[in-house]
């Protein structure tokens, strides 16, 4: 980091708890705009479940669309928490400071927002207790274990507890200094959260530990997650699923989208907070330099896995992806896809003036976003599509109107929870960025002045 | 430092012109060790090439024959082509810790002239496009496969001595300037016009960045057109995506191995100043990283054909991990990838300088046990169809020439390594001066730091 400021603590403080002390009038109207627009949502929801999912145009073969798409959407842009805030933090990288607590809360609203999705697409959310539960075993009514019902909900609650415990084991240096400055009802609700917290030798140390472990622990999980996610697909046998790169193929993808979606949701809190002081152009940079690679690596995930799936020349392999490539809609669809995802944006990083500036980041994080929308949808909904032997039931597909308003609610049921826990809890960790502060140093070489970091005691 | 007699200490608390002097000392001085190690891998080098010889008496037509060599090549690709990544990938990621393990890592570049070699007579077994299944799609477009596969190793090992050359001029020039006898003229020719002038430095920066980035890159291709034309589409039905990615994450990880291991041995030969703990513990972290990558990897080729039940799957299954080789394959997964995860899950093992090395050996083993499991079945059941293979082949085992191959090709990748190793200091000069000016000690309260600076 390039663009250093020093800053008081007493500055820090004031900055970064502002959000939670004082609410603007902003604050009220963008909250109701989302809840109102959850409402119309939940109105969609309940028709859905009263007349079954043939409201929303899902039949046979295409069973699986949007729902399943915003799913799988959801449970990637989850993978940024940990990419971001696990990762950079094992491997000291010292601009992750402002960045990780709203990845890290990212995660976490938007797994929520991927477990309510297989529970809408069941029809009857009410039945989903007793296909993943075992609540009726005096009968022997058992889950099937084999089912993604079982496996799906294990890995996501898991990574849930995980990705919560975790902002929760960071936050409670934050939550003793809000704690302090709070009064009433509030400062016994942080007293009751930050566990005692004096800031001790002792306790400095054991925070500082619980970190570091549950970064590395929640690795193994948090890869876990989207390739259970993926082998739903690439263990069904149908043809543009059944691949063996589906599992890293889709990881790399959410880290894809999870990045992008940290660096839009970094623009609008600057924005939104006035943070400018704190969330700098050198960390767009940083973003920007870690997409590339990202964004790279994806593109060579999806070049093998297109490529081979037409390696055995077969007419049953070949198919989706002429659905995919040369009929409309998804023709349109898959040009928007590779444009938005790949072929704008990734190019667009090597330039450090799109880098450095927050709209363009803004942009191009949004379009890799649409574009991994789409990827999701043209994975699934062709290749339920193509006609395949002994299926005589057989219908068309098209997205309804009521698919698209679940799809944008649940944009806004992430955003609002993102909202709400800024309004309680500080979005910037506010005792990382007095650590980062402190660990500023500069050493001279010759006649220059270079930026250092304090790194560890000889 | 190196002073006759002092025992050796960390670079840190010497002053550069004592750096200097110490590793052109070591460079310049060729002691019997060093001769025997030459000797021996030159004798086993010649071994391998008579039994290349004897291999090519039989000529092309039964490629079963050829699996153990392609084996041998598949793993001299990885490894070797794989380490000079070590550098490549810190220097992306501007970590400090690459600039001792730059020197051995890079040299790594100059064996690949010996990788390339071993290539040619591959083509001859690679059948035509037609009638069978195949990366290019049956377009033999530019002379598919043969001139993109010669072309993208061709190129892959080019960049890497490119970047050899390039990392390796500031020290050719103090070669030129400090050292003595032949290798002053040697040095001055290879250096150039090499003077340390703003603009050259700036320059060298530069190139450095845009030559690592083609050489990953090349790398890339070359694992995925490379691994597919000479092993996967040999063999009807065998159609797995994450086969060539498979590879590219082995290759990185027998390149950190192979550095490691190359670090282990010239620490022992009396670079301990500058190969510290610090290193082997960073590339420890690393190894352990790819290990478990390998296991998700393998994981994920694994659940998809098992749980497919598909018959041509269930048959490539059979070939390359549960009939015949099965005990290669536990083996090379045991080495590879389980042995890694096992010891340095320990902080003892994980933080010292023996664990990483010992296991890093393992995973050499269990890289070429890999390769020999993928390879030798594929060019064992490899047949010019459409149909999948229904059942896989008997094992096939090595005889005498297989066996020359197979030790005495990776003894000449070791003389050519050791051979270069006297061509320019095999730890890299000007980056460990570079690193000195931007670390200092610091008293910060009560205890003393170390401060690092990292300069766009």
């Amino acid at each position: 980091m390039q663009d250093r400021q020093k800053l008081t603590d007493r500055q820090i403080n004031d900055d970064l708890l502002r959000p939670v002390e004082r609410t603007p009038r902003a604050f009220w109207i963008v909250a109701g705009l989302l809840v109102l627009e959850l409402a119309g949502a939940l109105v969609v929801l309940g028709l859905v479940f009263y007349w079954g999912l043939g409201f929303l145009g899902i039949n046979r073969p295409v069973m699986w669309a949007v729902l399943i798409t915003n799913f799988v959407f959801w449970v990637g842009i989850s993978h940024a928490g940990v990419m971001i805030s696990s990762i950079l933090r094992l491997t000291h990288a010292e601009w992750r400071r402002p960045v990780t607590r709203a990845a890290e809360v990212l995660t976490v609203f938007a797994l929520i927002t991927a477990a309510l999705f297989p529970v809408i697409h069941s029809g009857r959310p009410w039945r989903t207790i007793y296909w993943t539960l075992p609540y009726d075993f005096t009968r022997g009514i058992w889950p099937n274990v084999r089912s993604p019902l079982i496996w799906d909900p294990s890995a996501i609650f898991t990574y849930l507890t995980g990705a919560a415990l975790f902002i929760y084991t960071i936050m409670i240096p934050d939550l003793a200094i809000l704690r302090d400055r709070a009064t009433g009802v509030r400062r016994r609700f942080y007293a009751t959260l930050c566990l005692g917290w004096r800031g001790t030798a002792r306790q400095w140390r054991f925070q500082g530990i619980a970190g570091i472990l549950i970064s590395a622990i929640i690795l193994p999980v948090f890869v876990s997650v989207h390739s259970i996610v993926s082998w739903d697909f690439a263990m069904a046998l149908v043809p543009s699923w059944h691949s063996t790169i589906f599992a890293p193929y889709f990881v790399i993808g959410a880290i894809h989208s999870g990045v992008a979606a940290v660096t839009t949701l970094m623009v609008i809190l600057r924005r939104f907070f006035r943070l400018e002081s704190y969330i700098t152009p050198d960390h767009f940079d940083a973003l920007g330099r870690l997409l590339i690679p990202i964004g790279l690596g994806w593109f060579y995930f999806f070049f093998m896995d297109f490529a081979i799936g037409l390696y055995s020349q077969e007419t049953v392999d070949i198919a989706p992806n002429i659905l995919r490539l040369f009929t409309p809609p998804y023709n349109v669809l898959f040009i928007i896809f590779i444009f938005s995802a790949f072929i704008i944006p990734v190019p667009s990083w090597f330039f450090r003036r799109v880098r450095r500036s927050p709209l363009l980041m803004l942009v191009t994080t949004l379009l890799v976003n649409v574009g991994m929308w789409l990827e999701r949808f043209l994975i699934i909904a062709p290749g339920l599509q193509y006609k395949q032997p002994l299926t005589y039931t057989w219908g068309g597909y098209t997205v309804s109107i009521f698919e698209l308003i679940i799809t944008v609610s649940s944009f806004c049921l992430v955003a609002l929870g993102v909202l709400l826990f800024s309004k309680v809890f500080p979005i910037i960790p506010v005792w990382d960025q007095k650590e980062g502060q402190r660990l500023q140093d500069e050493i001279q070489t010759g006649r220059r002045k270079v930026p250092a970091v304090i790194l560890k005691e000889e | 430092m190196s002073e006759a007699g002092q025992e050796p200490g960390e670079f840190w608390d010497s002053r550069p012109e004592v750096i200097t002097r110490d590793i052109l000392a070591r460079y310049q001085g060729i002691g019997p060790g060093f001769w025997l190690a030459v000797g021996i891998t030159a004798i086993l080098f010649l071994i391998g090439i008579v039994g290349f010889v004897f291999r090519l008496q039989g000529g092309f037509q039964d490629r079963a024959a050829w699996g153990y060599y392609a084996a041998t090549f598949a793993f001299l690709l990885a490894t070797v082509q794989g380490a000079p990544m070590v550098t490549i990938g810190l220097l992306f990621t501007k970590a400090h810790l690459r600039r001792p393990v730059s020197g051995p890592s890079v040299l790594f570049a100059v064996p690949g002239i010996l990788v390339f070699l071993i290539f040619i007579p591959l083509l001859s077994l690679i059948p035509p496009l037609q009638g069978r299944n195949n990366l290019w799609f049956g377009m033999a477009i530019g002379g598919a496969p043969y001139t993109w596969d010669t072309l993208s190793v061709g190129f892959l090992v080019l960049c890497g001595l490119a970047f050899f050359w390039l990392v390796s001029r500031p020290d050719l020039d103090a070669v030129r300037q400090l050292g003595r006898g032949w290798r002053v003229r040697l040095a001055g020719l290879l250096a150039g016009n090499w003077r340390g002038s703003h603009g050259q430095w700036w320059l060298l920066r530069k190139w450095m960045v845009i030559l690592g980035v083609l050489y990953f890159v090349a790398l890339v291709i070359t694992n995925t057109v490379v691994s597919i034309d000479v092993a996967m589409s040999l063999v009807p039905g065998w159609q797995s995506a994450i086969f060539a990615p498979y590879h590219i994450l082995t290759s990185l990880q027998g390149g950190v191995a192979a550095t490691i291991v190359a670090m282990g041995i010239m620490r022992w030969a009396g670079f301990r100043s500058y190969l510290l703990f610090d290193q082997f513990w960073g590339l420890g972290k690393i190894l352990l990283a790819l290990s478990l990558l390998g296991i998700y990897f393998t994981f994920a080729d694994f659940i998809t054909l098992w749980y497919g039940r598909m018959p041509g799957e269930q048959a490539i299954f059979q070939l390359t991990m549960f009939g015949p080789y099965l005990p290669v394959f536990l083996a090379a997964f045991f080495l590879s990838f389980f042995a890694p995860l096992l010891a340095m899950i320990w902080n003892q093992v994980r933080q010292s300088i023996a664990g990483p090395t010992l296991v890093a050996m393992g995973v050499l083993v269990g890289l070429f046990l890999d390769r020999i499991r993928l390879y030798v079945p594929a060019f064992t059941a490899a047949q010019v169809s459409l149909e999948p293979i229904r059942q896989a082949p008997p094992a096939h085992l090595p005889d005498g020439a297989d066996l020359m191959m197979m030790i005495g090709f990776p003894a000449g990748a070791i003389l050519l390594y050791l051979l270069a190793s006297k061509l320019v200091p095999a730890i890299s000069l000007w980056q460990i001066k570079e690193l000195l000016l931007l670390r200092t000690t610091r008293r910060y309260i009560r205890a003393k730091v170390i401060s690092l600076a990292k300069p766009e």
